[in-house]
């Protein structure tokens, strides 16, 4: 299988600059097209374990990240995202473009893949036991899946829980982990072999970085797994850890709260959300502490909360 | 007299007592506790007013020394605000 760690620099260059370099990230097929140079750096370190698609096939996305022509391409360069000939975004400056591309690609997920129930959620699995991390702002959900990563759960995805509409399962959509702040630092003292991609500062979320999905997850994302729990993170400095029962029904609500198309899907994303509540015990989780988060979310994986 | 507004299909899911609604009508989805689920099958049955409901519902209800027909006129305003009950 071709990946983009065994293309050569120049041939990687090639690509995105060429036809463009179609990636694969779980289900969908993105096709990137960019001559912005800290981009093809930031690809080739994120993405050395993705598969590359032979060129000319079917592709679901078609992202294009170009510098600024004109002046502009010297004084304060911007990067500009294109897709299929619409500008949906502002542009930005030119050291933001990798933050771009990965907020670009959930973009064409949450706007186009409508096959699945979209939560804007966290999801891990461990022993067969996925668990959904929800994420309204400010949640440290991030922060807690990148911990869980460096203690054997697998990354299904990060930033978009994919139920499937037919069947219920969750797909995997594995990505690189958006870090913002203060959590980049705290997860490279967590975890020191952790990979994470050159800080990018004075985004519209602060200084972002991103760590690598682990290869393990990326080599399993064609398989699906069964919801077991869906656990509503919050940090608070100096808080005792405390797990606690949310009532089905208000589990519900909050979910679709969190969802990006749960409006767009109508009846068929009210049945779906039912049968992933049926499936799911549902928590508020408050912390501080990861060794402890760490521990209690092992008893969950064992399925005892 | 009250109805279930036309086309509703009363999809809902219950647990513990609370249940959530889809609105095929306004695409919202509602959280209501079971009496109030309770008033609308009991509407989708045949139309009433509070206090042919709370006749029908009594033994369902447990309203206490409250009055249960001016309890249940309070919760079919509320689910008329919400268009899943009209006058009819």
């Amino acid at each position: 299988m071709l990946t983009v760690g065994s293309l050569s620099r120049a041939e990687l260059t090639a690509r995105l600059s060429g036809d463009g370099l179609v990636l694969r990230t779980g289900p969908f097929t993105n096709r990137i097209r960019s001559d912005v140079p800290p981009l093809i750096d930031s690809v080739a370190l994120m993405y050395a374990d993705y598969p590359v698609e032979p060129a000319g096939g079917f592709v679901d996305f078609h992202l294009e990240l170009r510098r600024s022509g004109g002046l502009r391409r010297w004084y304060r360069s911007q990067v500009h995202f294109a897709y299929d000939g619409t500008t949906p975004f502002e542009p930005l400056p030119l050291a933001q473009a990798y933050p771009m591309l990965e907020w670009t690609m959930n973009w064409c997920v949450s706007h186009r893949a409508h096959g699945y129930l979209i939560i804007h959620a966290a999801v891990l699995e461990k022993h067969g036991r996925a668990i959904i991390l929800p994420a309204p702002p400010g949640s440290g959900k991030s922060t807690l899946t990148a911990a869980l990563l460096g203690h054997g759960w697998r990354l299904l995805s990060d930033e978009m829980t994919l139920v499937h509409l037919d069947d219920g399962v969750l797909v995997p959509l594995p990505r690189p982990v958006s870090l913002k702040n203060t959590s980049i630092d705290i997860i490279r003292a967590f975890r020191p072999d952790a990979v994470l991609s050159r800080p990018v500062e004075e985004t519209t979320k602060g200084t972002i970085a991103h760590l690598k999905a682990p290869a393990g997850s990326i080599a399993r994302a064609f398989e699906p797994a069964r919801p077991a729990c869906i656990v509503f993170p919050r940090w608070e400095a100096g808080a005792a850890i405390a797990l606690d029962p949310l009532p089905k029904a208000r589990a519900f609500m909050q979910v679709a709260d969190n969802c990006f198309n749960y409006q767009v899907l109508g009846a068929r994303g009210f049945t779906a959300l039912g049968r992933l509540i049926d499936a799911s015990d549902a928590y508020t989780f408050r912390y501080s502490s990861l060794p402890e988060a760490m521990a209690l979310f092992e008893r969950l994986a064992q399925g005892a909360a | 007299m009250w109805r279930l507004t036309p086309g509703q299909a009363l999809a809902c899911r219950e647990w513990d007592g609370e249940a959530v609604l889809y609105n095929d009508l306004s695409g919202s989805t509602h959280l209501l506790d079971g009496a109030a689920l309770d008033l609308l099958f009991a509407l989708r049955d045949e139309p009433a007013d509070a206090a042919g409901l709370a006749g029908r519902l009594a033994d369902r209800f447990d309203a206490g020394d409250d009055d249960l027909v001016s309890l249940i006129d309070e919760m079919l305003a509320a689910l008329a605000g919400l268009d899943l009950i009209e006058p009819c």
